[in-house]
């Protein structure tokens, strides 16, 4: 039995065991009345500290932006700027020449603009945890404090903090931390999204009874339940250590009946890809190939687009990786592309749209790069059109294809074999499903717009979040339609939207005839398990009875019985 | 030379995050001394990442820039390069 059991916000659904490693409560300030301060000496300490977590900032900043990504990595912009701030330098160099430690200075400088942002909401409270990221640092430095070194914790290792900021977060290895808690922090803090980025057991918002467990106390993270065990027995260990929510399952997965479903994984950055191998994805059933395309002035060249996938493809030797060509527009901006300002972007020029033109060129670029990588990786590459609305649009963008595969047998590589499909995102292609499935391999349906068109809801305005739900009857007779249609036609059809890694919603979805289910790393076991507990017959009954429902709530009470 | 300007903030951030940080280094990649604030109130150092976030302007927002020295109208045309150009658009330069 657990000694104690602490409470808090479960930020991933895996748990974790480990040995405590405490984190950033090793700062303490010198006495003013203890010791002598000599202003020269001291500001040149001060100096020497602001130099020393310039570079530190620095080669984390490009650390963070080479794993985990350039959105990333910009807070360390800021930092650096906090850092040179020059009403902090004024300041702290004041206070030194008026005999205070430099520690004491820093402390001080930092303090009065902290409180003052954490006074105000939103973008300015985070102000604050930036500022005392900054401030922390350098007091490490001027203290000499024998800081956990985050990038270099024993195996097995548990990190516990008052807080972690992004620059904590991004040198955390998941190879070798079984998990985090914090003491503040909510679901959608840095801190948590990243844990769920890279399926770390996290549990965040424990509140100050943390700070009684001490270190190297054995404690198991439920990132599940939202609860620390404090030196839990034997057999809550075990659990914990084996069962990471659900055990990884690395076997391709059938129904109870024999109905084989595969399980994928959605890939947005390259730091998602050893994660999904650990959490035994069967593949890669979305590679979004944006995240190779923002936050640099030019766009990637072939060389530079082959080598990512195919270094992806060798990842998964015995798997398929279902590659997204470019899919731009919308929300997302690029900023060496002329995006034109638009009054509803996400009805605009996005997806396949933008391939056939004006980004032609970039199109055959990525489709050459794509075709070479799949001649030379060791996994089979599928290419998938985003955004497509008509049939018109898909035999644009196969012609485009077979000018691509033209140009680079010129170039005596290989004849590559792959295949391609659609993206099912607009009711359009949904209800054209059979004439799109007719001339390519297979569909995946995109639950996340597929759902904000059929239901005409934005998914991001909360005044309509209710509408914005997969499980209406509306969106659900759309998924069987497209999965009726392909069928007829010898596609298969999968799906990379949210809703493919809820596993509550498994048995629903193999019972509308779903082949493959696309997700985030974290949730695979779980829908793995679900979907060796789904008898398919049964599933199929209950999914018809689902979709004909005439609400929502006639939908759930279906699945619920 | 002093020169003054207002612009009216583009970015959706207002003056924070990606587009503050392109604003200060710019302050800071010229000799000028700017200052800004709202065009109804106190003006702050340019150069100090606390001081211009702390202004709390937001997209929408009118900004007051003061630019004192030789490369004056240099560093306001960046400084208002940076304020009207949406997100997403702006070019970093540390690439």
């Amino acid at each position: 039995m657990a000694e104690r059991t602490l409470h808090g916000t479960g930020a991933t659904p895996r748990s974790g065991v480990g040995t405590v490693v405490w984190y950033g409560r090793d700062i303490s300030l010198p006495d003013p009345d203890d010791v002598e301060v000599e202003p020269e000496p001291e500001s040149q300490r001060f100096a020497d500290a602001v130099d020393t977590a310039r570079a530190e900032l620095e080669s984390e900043r490009e650390a963070t932006a080479e794993r985990v990504g350039e959105d990333e990595a910009a807070v360390f912009d800021a930092h650096i700027q906090f850092l040179e701030d020059p009403t902090i330098e004024e300041a702290v160099e004041t206070m030194i020449g008026e005999g205070h430690p430099a520690p004491n200075a820093v402390d001080a400088a930092f303090g009065d603009h902290i409180e003052q942002f954490e006074g105000m909401d939103g973008r300015m409270a985070e102000r604050a945890d930036d500022l005392r990221d900054v401030r922390d640092r350098l007091l490490r430095l001027l203290t000499d404090g024998e800081r956990v070194d985050l990038g270099d914790l024993p195996d097995g290792s548990v990190v516990l903090a008052e807080r972690l900021t992004p620059s904590d977060t991004a040198q955390l290895d998941p190879e070798r931390v079984a998990g985090f808690a914090t003491v503040t922090g909510g679901r959608t803090s840095h801190a948590s999204i990243f844990a769920r980025s890279l399926a770390l057991p996290a549990v965040v918002g424990v509140g100050e009874a943390l700070d009684t467990v001490e270190d190297g106390t054995a404690v198991v993270i439920d990132g599940d339940s939202g609860e620390v065990l404090v030196a839990p027995d034997d057999s809550e260990r075990a659990a914990a250590a084996s069962d990471s929510g659900a055990a990884v399952v690395d076997a391709s997965v059938e129904t109870t009946d024999g109905r084989h479903v595969e399980v994928a994984a959605n890939i947005g950055q390259p730091a998602e890809l050893k994660p999904t191998v650990d959490r035994g994805a069967d593949g890669v059933g979305l590679y979004r190939t944006e995240f190779l395309f923002l936050d640099r002035e030019t766009p990637p060249s072939e060389d530079e687009q082959y080598e990512a996938i195919r270094e992806t493809l060798d990842m998964f030797p015995d798997g398929r990786v279902v590659v997204r060509t470019l899919d731009i527009g919308g929300d997302k901006q690029i900023p060496y592309l002329d995006q034109p300002d638009e009054e509803n972007p996400f009805l605009g020029e996005r997806g396949i749209r933008r391939s056939l033109d004006p980004d032609s060129d970039l199109f055959a670029t990525q489709l050459r790069a794509l075709l070479r990588a799949a001649s030379d990786g060791a996994g089979d590459l599928a290419i998938m059109f985003p955004m497509v609305a008509t049939v018109t649009e898909l035999d644009a963008a196969l012609d485009a294809l077979d000018t691509a595969a033209a140009d680079i047998e010129e170039c005596d590589a290989d004849a590559v074999d792959v295949e391609v499909g659609v993206m099912i995102e607009t009711p359009s292609a949904a209800f054209m499903a059979g004439e799109l499935a007719a001339r390519v391999d297979f569909l995946s349906l995109g639950t996340n717009d597929l759902t904000q068109y059929v239901m005409a809801a934005d998914r991001e305005n909360e005044r309509v979040g209710d509408l914005h739900d997969p499980t209406h009857p509306g969106v659900l007779r759309a998924i069987h339609q497209t999965v009726t249609a392909a069928h007829a036609e010898d596609a298969w059809v999968g799906m990379c939207g949210e809703m493919a890694g809820d596993p509550d919603l498994t048995e629903l979805l193999v019972g509308l005839g779903l082949d493959e289910l696309s997700m985030s790393a974290v949730t695979i076991p779980e829908v793995k398990t679900a979907v060796r507990d789904t008898e398919y017959n049964t599933a199929s009954e209950r999914a018809d009875r689902a979709r004909l429902a005439a609400t929502r709530s006639e939908v759930h009470t279906t699945l619920d019985t | 030379m002093t020169v003054e300007r207002t612009v009216t903030i583009v970015p959706e951030a207002g003056l924070h995050a990606r587009p503050a940080s392109a604003f200060v280094q710019a302050v800071n990649d010229h000799e000028a001394e700017v200052s800004a604030g709202r065009p109804d109130g106190d003006l702050v150092q340019a150069a100090s990442m606390i001081a211009v976030t702390s202004l709390g302007v937001g997209q929408g927002d009118d900004i007051k820039l003061v630019a004192d020295g030789p490369d004056a109208e240099a560093v306001l045309d960046e400084l208002e390069r940076i304020l009207t150009t949406p997100e997403g658009e702006l070019d970093t330069d540390d690439g």
